[in-house]
């Protein structure tokens, strides 16, 4: 037996006409590797997509997937017919906009900051530094904003009271800076880590372009501007992508943790507003048809940017 | 090496110190704030150093019953989720990483595609449900396991180790799966290291599966019983069984301090080790996604 495998993998030519089923033995192993990993993503990736079906569907928990009554598309005309669901998708691509328009250029920016620094110690320790914020849970980052916009001793409001005629603004509260918060602090938690991929892109350039630009007289800026930049021309449209398909998420955590029931009105997004009726309330098949759409909008915007990508000669994701 | 600095060096150099400056302050303010006497902490403004030092703070987290179940939780989530995920992400990636091997793209595909689409926060909620996981182990580690993402940076890895080093040990007559324990991975340290601390802080910083399938409180993760002592320092307080006297109400804000620095230290002491390791893991997964 032993001896017939070994004589099988050195033989490569009698494994390559040999027949279908000597040749799927031959990659047991292989398939051995996969398998486990391969049950995790049927069962727990999978199987929740089958679930996506109780959309379509009055749901009962007791008559459970197979026994409860099909009902069409009845939740979807509820979702969109209902007083809160328009206003949620609404703010949804609001946030999504705004964390998109001001956070997307923030880490290149910061990348193209770091690569001009002439000393590698000091560019290190920044680095260090700036991807820390991506490490700590939103649970201790809404913590410390708490404290700091506390309206009576928080840092942020004793600056705002020399302003203010002593008076802190409550920000948390406030439906007119809720939205701000959000943004500043998740490109707090972001620039850092999403500088990353930027840099490495970075790193691969060929040092001799920059030295001919050099010697024709491009000053740095330019250099920046006609070498670096267009270098990161396809990394800049991979990660436009990956952050078109998740317009639609605009940080749930980050809001589960800030928001309150003073600014549902401006805060409140599809997932959060899934949490709440589905989970909370147990409403599972309309929160499910939100939870749908959603995905399916994703689905479509990283599929339409990838095509639109290609049109304009990038690789794209895929 | 050009050492001359120009005006437009200084002004790089004055950003990125003041960005850096930013992006450190609130974790030492917090950190000074929890070492301070609470009466002369009240009094806010900026935190360069402690005021009246003493560890108050910290024997009022460290009495807290709750706090030590939840470190336990998220200790037992973290080490046991990420030795598994790990495990099962790299061996899957590594079939994936071989063109040759039949049902391959397949098998990429499918990976793939739970990328662009999955079931959503209700699914996954009611299957968790019905494998009757629903307040144990299994529900704060199972579904955080493997991310599509993860393989794909480990699968673009292995593709990069020399054939030739995998052939010579298929003439000695190693298996795929001798090849794979013995050769790749003692070979691929970089990336695993990666990957282990991208899924290990995915456990140590997750709340919301708690909040979503956990019950009981003896199975809260640190970063739910966290929360619930930043939202509500005296209630949490009061719950867990200390009686709150008034000086205790006023160093409750110490003791939030106090409590952040406890779960934040945990990263802050293993981040250092690991970057050097996710740098280039992240650049051999960022080249070609």
């Amino acid at each position: 037996m032993d001896e017939k495998n070994i004589r099988q993998t050195r033989c490569v030519n009698v494994r390559q006409t040999g027949n279908m089923r000597r040749g799927l033995w031959r990659y047991r192993y292989l398939y051995l590797l996969a398998l486990p990993g391969m049950l995790y993503f049927i069962i727990f990736r999978y199987i929740p997509m089958y679930g996506v079906v109780i959309a379509f569907q009055d749901f009962r928990i007791n008559k459970g997937i197979w026994g409860s009554e099909w009902v069409g598309l009845e939740q979807f005309y509820k979702l969109f017919g209902g007083l809160s669901f328009p206003a949620v998708f609404k703010n949804t691509v609001i946030i999504s906009l705004y964390k998109l328009i001001l956070g997307f250029p923030a880490p290149i920016l910061l990348a193209l900051l770091l690569n001009e620094v002439k000393n590698r110690k000091f560019k290190k320790i920044t680095q260090t530094v700036v991807y820390l914020p991506h490490f700590i849970s939103w649970v201790i980052l809404a913590g410390l904003i708490a404290m700091f916009m506390h309206p009576d001793n928080g840092l942020i409001n004793e600056a705002v009271k020399l302003f203010n005629n002593g008076k802190g603004i409550d920000f948390l509260v406030s439906k007119k800076y809720f939205r701000s918060i959000l943004v500043i602090t998740d490109i707090y938690k972001g620039i850092g880590w999403g500088s990353i991929v930027y840099i490495a892109s970075i790193s691969s350039i060929d040092s001799t372009v920059y030295e001919a630009a050099m010697v024709d007289g491009a000053n740095r800026l330019k250099q920046m501007w006609y070498i670096t930049l267009p270098a990161l021309k396809s990394t800049i449209v991979v990660m436009f992508i990956l952050n078109m398909g998740g317009i639609l998420n605009a940080g749930f955590e980050q809001i589960l943790l800030l928001y309150n029931p003073r600014v549902y009105d401006v805060a409140d997004i599809i997932d959060t507003y899934v949490y709440r009726n589905g989970i909370m309330s147990s409403n599972y098949s309309i929160s499910t048809a939100a939870g749908l759409f959603k995905s399916v909008i994703s689905m479509g915007l990283i599929i339409v940017t990838n095509k639109i990508a290609h049109m304009l000669e990038e690789d794209g994701l895929w | 090496m050009r050492k001359k600095y120009n005006i437009f060096d200084y002004i790089i150099i004055f950003v990125l110190v003041l960005v850096s400056v930013i992006m450190v302050y609130p974790f030492w303010h917090e950190m000074m704030y929890s070492f301070s006497d609470p009466v002369e902490a009240a009094t806010g403004g900026m935190f360069l150093f402690p005021r009246g030092f003493n560890l108050k703070s910290y024997w009022s987290v460290l009495r807290n019953k709750s706090v030590w179940t939840g470190f336990r939780v998220s200790v037992i989530t973290t080490f046991t989720g990420t030795l598994i995920g790990v495990l099962l992400s790299s061996m899957l990636a590594y079939s994936m990483s071989k063109k040759e091997m039949p049902g391959r793209n397949i098998l990429v595909g499918m990976i793939f595609f739970t990328m662009l689409f999955g079931g959503g926060m209700i699914p996954n909620y009611l299957l968790i449900k019905e494998l009757k996981l629903i307040d144990s182990y299994g529900a704060l580690i199972l579904p955080g396991l493997c991310s599509a993402w993860n393989i794909f940076i480990l699968k673009n890895s292995f593709t990069g180790i020399p054939a030739s080093l995998e052939e010579s040990a298929r003439i000695d007559g190693a298996n795929d799966l001798t090849i794979f324990f013995r050769i790749v991975l003692p070979l691929s340290k970089a990336v695993l290291a990666t990957i282990a601390l991208f899924t290990a802080v995915g456990y140590w910083n997750d709340y919301f599966s708690t909040i979503l399938y956990i019950i009981s409180k003896d199975r809260w993760s640190l970063q739910a019983v966290l929360r619930e002592i930043l939202s509500n320092a005296q209630s949490a307080m009061s719950s867990s069984g200390i009686s709150v006297r008034a000086e205790e109400a006023i160093s409750s804000e110490t003791v939030k301090a106090a409590t952040v620095m406890v779960a934040t230290v945990p990263i802050l002491v293993v981040y250092p080790f690991i970057q050097k390791y996710f740098i280039k893991g992240v650049m051999i997964g960022s080249v070609k996604g």
